[in-house]
């Protein structure tokens, strides 16, 4: 029951906030100067191709009418046919979504694999003397600061100009052997890898200090428990709720705009989709790309609301009042 | 008597971005085994820095300047981290003001009693400690969050805690603070009850001399970081000796007679930039002569207490009883 | 006054030597960046100035691009150029965050639900694809670049100074402020702004580190600055063209943005420690 008075707000504010997204991006795609035929069409078309256009869009009708039948439209599933191929746009993401996927659990796993500890220890260090905890704050903010695209040319250049047995783009599919695959998403993860290990060292070393602040760990240290029972029992359950909403938020970024990483390896996933389509002015393609990404976005949030409240008893028995 | 806590001349100080600031100014107590004594003082005169110096639990930026504190004969200031660990665990017991703050809120009841007690009891014996703690239904309570339960309830929890392992101290820091003025004499009904019951010595912080005294043997009386007066608690309160004692029981609620008006004491506590040189009361003292200002007052036995004030026997002379001024 | 200022200042980086590297960092950059066309550098535009793709020599120390043009001066052009952008948007940023968050948390109802929605949306919209559909539509350039950036970095601006604005409202002397009848404007400008200003900074520093991102990302795709202009990441986009034959094309904007990010990110986490010390204690 704790759960449900919990999620119910948080389903309807989701829901409100792919209603602003697509509104926002419906209209910026309308209310341009030259009006919409002429942004999917160029300048150079015939009155007929206009024509054609203005009516199976119904551009002449009013405008919250063409936003009705378009909402109408995307709820169904119907994200419009790319200007290009005159293809369903949804069917190009789906097929494209594995890759992107797969570039996003990799990166996700390998951060998480290496910033959650230094970020524990760099946390546990600093709440000590202090002096150990700089060395994490150095990596931190040096992590932070290297941009995918200075590592993955950096990678480029490195690994084309030595052949270290590792492969710079030539994507091999997941079907074709999962060594030959890893080869080729080796280096593109290990690119997205820095910045999110940073912010995961970040964000888990704030997330402990400010537990080690707290009450009860004070109380746990009077109790003469041994120091890695404390962290065990109660610095690492009580951080995680920073580190689950910040895990979240870094895989929604990742699914919806690994755009660099995959444009610069070349690996044929949603990013580099999109990116590709806005050279051929395939507008659909980026108009949809931009609405899966933030419908993504406001799902995984979901998920990681709903993660909260399992590691946080206190969260939702506020609202449901008991 | 054995002692069960030695503290020989402890000074402490914090470090902050302003200098250091000093808590405790020469501190020379022992505490008796199995006593009750009750250490008194304003929010800032240094008594929390005291209780939590016991357990070597003093917060990152504290120095400890001069001084050891023996906790059972053993070094708490120079001793590893295990051997002081060990002496937490077994020996010390701490009770803190906030209960709510001092459970994890994301752990059940049960296991976190669980977790203080020795080795791995079962649901029956975690249940046996709650009741002992005089909550009444220990099933629900171990099943329960920290939040799910009322602030007494929570503060017997942390009470329960802190005996799991019948330590020889209990050092509890205004244990009924945050609590609901209803309940706060039950609480310390129990704290009491579990003192006698495992014959801990029982260490009580806190502002109210009207409880302290009504409860303990012995009481202290802390201004700007060191002992102002210490004795029975009865001799303390029958007949103090400094004049900050007076002023402390002048302030008190509850000593007025109807229509008679609460008489504050002048002045805000110091801030200690260095050990003090002469007294650290005589900016707030009516009775503050030159000699206060120059020198610092020893403790001596003044009447049955210790007193550390340059005038203690012609103050008592001059102005009576403090029953008398009290009633 | 001042000299109570520098001493505080003094302390303050003498407790902290990763924000004092920073702080030397950031300044060095900045004054390459705003007054680099003053130093005798040479013209960042002159075509044909040396060899195309030139290596770094003593004429041109950090070589020469396509075009046969001096790249040290074009670096120090992008590094005003990318500072320039970067500020403008955080600026921005500051400005509308810190109405609507202060508004948010200060108004409550109506008002409080309505901005977190909109702080909510524009959270939504993942930055680089938003950039590309900006780009569609308005064009790409700096225009384009300075929307996307305060577009992804207003959310969280307003969901601290509200948090912020939550916690100080309920303090004492704005209660009282509020008693004694002050309007609404006069309780937020006089009384709540300078006691949010603090966490306002901190966001504003972690607000700029990502907007130097997001621009140097934006103008890498193309979308961004256009030529003849350079920012650090269009020079990027540039070198990465000739990695394998001019690799210090790439290496060296590439060094010098991660240097900027860099002392942004040490300076903000002193400036963190100092304003919102986490004390955590030993466990031993």
């Amino acid at each position: 029951m704790r759960l449900i008075y919990f999620l119910a707000p948080r389903l309807l504010i989701a829901a409100i906030t792919m209603f602003g997204v697509a509104l926002l991006v419906f209209l910026s795609l309308r209310l341009i100067p030259g009006g919409y035929a002429d942004i999917v069409l160029g300048p150079f078309a015939t009155g007929a191709a206009r024509d054609l256009l203005i009516q199976r869009y119904g551009l002449d009708e009013p405008i919250f009418v063409q936003f009705g039948k378009w909402l109408w439209a995307l709820l169904q599933g119907d994200f419009g046919n790319s200007m290009v191929t005159n293809k369903p746009v949804i069917d190009e993401f789906l097929r494209r979504a594995p890759v992107t996927g797969e570039l996003a659990i990799l990166t996700l796993l390998l951060a998480l694999a290496i910033g959650l500890p230094l970020g524990v220890w760099s946390g546990l260090a600093e709440g000590g003397a202090g002096g150990k905890g700089r060395l994490g704050r150095l990596v931190g903010a040096l992590g932070a600061s290297v941009p995918d695209f200075v590592i993955g040319s950096a990678f480029i250049f490195i690994f084309s100009k030595w052949s270290l047995g590792l492969k710079v783009g030539g994507f091999v599919p997941l079907d074709q052997g999962l060594w030959d695959n890893l080869k080729t998403m080796i280096l593109p993860t290990v690119s997205l890898s820095v910045f999110a290990i940073a912010l995961f060292l970040r964000t888990t070393r704030d997330a402990v200090l400010r537990v080690m602040t707290d009450g009860h760990i004070l109380a746990a240290v009077a109790r003469g428990q041994r120091p890695r029972d404390i962290v065990r029992h109660h610095v690492l359950r009580n951080a995680a709720i920073p580190v689950v909403t910040v895990t979240a938020t870094y895989f929604g970024f990742l699914l919806g705009g690994a755009v660099i990483a995959e444009v610069l390896f070349s690996i044929p996933g949603v990013g580099y989709y999109i990116f590709s389509s806005l050279e051929e002015r395939d507008y659909a393609v980026v108009q949809a790309g931009v609405l899966l990404a933030a419908f993504v976005f406001v799902s995984l949030n979901m998920v990681a609301d709903f993660a909260y409240a399992l590691i946080d008893p206190r969260i939702g028995a506020a609202r449901s009042g008991t | 008597m054995t002692a069960a806590v030695d503290i020989r001349d402890f000074v402490v100080a914090y470090e902050t971005g302003g200098g250091a600031v000093f808590a405790l100014d020469g501190i020379d107590l022992a505490i008796g085994a199995g006593e009750t004594l009750g250490i008194v003082g304003e929010s800032g005169s240094g008594k929390s820095t005291l209780g939590m110096a016991i357990g070597r639990l003093l917060a990152p930026n504290a120095r400890i300047d001069a001084g050891d504190i023996l906790v059972a004969g053993c070094s708490v200031t120079t001793s590893d981290d295990e051997t002081v660990r060990r002496l937490r665990r077994e020996r010390l017991g701490f009770v803190f003001q906030n209960p709510m703050s001092a459970l994890d809120p994301t752990m059940r009841i049960g296991r976190q009693v669980a977790l203080a007690m020795e080795g791995t009891p079962d649901t029956a014996a975690v249940e046996r400690l709650l009741v002992r703690a005089g909550l009444d239904e220990p099933g629900r309570v171990a099943r329960s969050f920290p939040h799910e339960l009322s602030g007494g309830m929570a503060q017997r929890v942390v009470i329960a805690l802190a005996i799991a392992r019948n330590p020889q101290i209990l050092i509890a820091d205004e244990p009924t603070a945050s609590l609901d003025a209803s309940i706060r004499d039950r609480i310390l009904d129990l704290l009491f009850a579990m003192r006698a019951e495992t014959g801990a010595s029982l260490v009580i912080l806190s502002h109210d001399l009207r409880m302290i005294v009504h409860r303990c043997e012995r009481v202290i009386v802390m201004y700007g970081g060191r002992i102002v007066e210490m004795g029975e608690s009865q001799a303390v309160f029958g007949s103090p000796a400094h004049p900050y004692t007076r002023a402390l029981i002048r302030a008190a609620a509850g000593n007025e007679a109807p229509g008679e008006q609460l008489d504050p004491i002048p002045g805000v506590p110091p801030v200690l930039r260095a050990p003090s040189a002469d007294c650290a009361f005589a900016p707030r003292c009516a009775h503050a002569a030159e000699r206060c200002r120059r020198e610092r007052p020893a403790e001596r036995a003044v009447g049955g207490s210790r007193v550390a004030c340059h005038f203690a026997e012609e103050i008592m002379a001059a102005s009576g009883t403090a029953r008398e001024v009290a009633e | 006054m001042i000299a109570l200022a520098s001493a505080r200042l003094g302390r303050f980086f003498r407790r902290d030597s990763l924000g004092l590297l920073g702080a030397v960092l950031l300044l060095v950059l900045l004054i390459l960046g705003i007054f680099g066309d003053l130093l005798p550098l040479g013209d960042p535009n002159a075509i044909g100035a040396g060899p195309r793709l030139g290596a770094p020599s003593l004429a041109f120390p950090l070589g020469t691009d396509d075009l046969g043009r001096s790249y040290l001066p074009r670096v120090v052009e992008g590094i005003g150029v990318t500072f320039l952008l970067s500020a403008i948007a955080v600026i921005i940023t500051a400005v509308i965050g810190t109405l609507l968050g202060m508004a948010a948390g200060y108004l409550h109802g109506a008002t409080d639900h309505l901005i977190a929605r909109i702080a909510d949306i524009l959270f939504a919209f993942p930055a680089l694809l938003f950039g590309l559909l900006a780009a569609a539509v308005i064009g790409p350039g700096s225009i384009a670049a300075i929307v996307v950036i305060s577009t992804a970095t207003i959310p969280l601006f307003i969901r601290v100074v509200r948090s912020v604005t939550l916690s100080v409202a309920e303090r004492e002397f704005v209660v009282a402020a509020v008693v004694s009848g002050a309007s609404t404007w006069r309780v937020m400008l006089v009384h709540l702004l300078p006691n949010i200003l603090g966490a306002a900074i901190i966001q504003l520093t972690y607000a700029l580190s990502v907007s130097m991102i997001i621009e140097s990302a934006l103008s890498f795709l193309g979308l961004g600055v256009q030529p003849p202009a350079a920012s650090l990441g269009s020079l990027l986009r540039l070198g990465s063209v000739y990695l394998t034959i001019a690799p210090w094309l790439v290496l060296a904007p590439g060094l010098v943005l991660a240097a900027a990010i860099m002392s942004i990110n040490l300076l903000g986490d002193a400036i963190r420690d100092a304003l919102d010390p986490l004390r955590g204690r030993s466990l031993k």
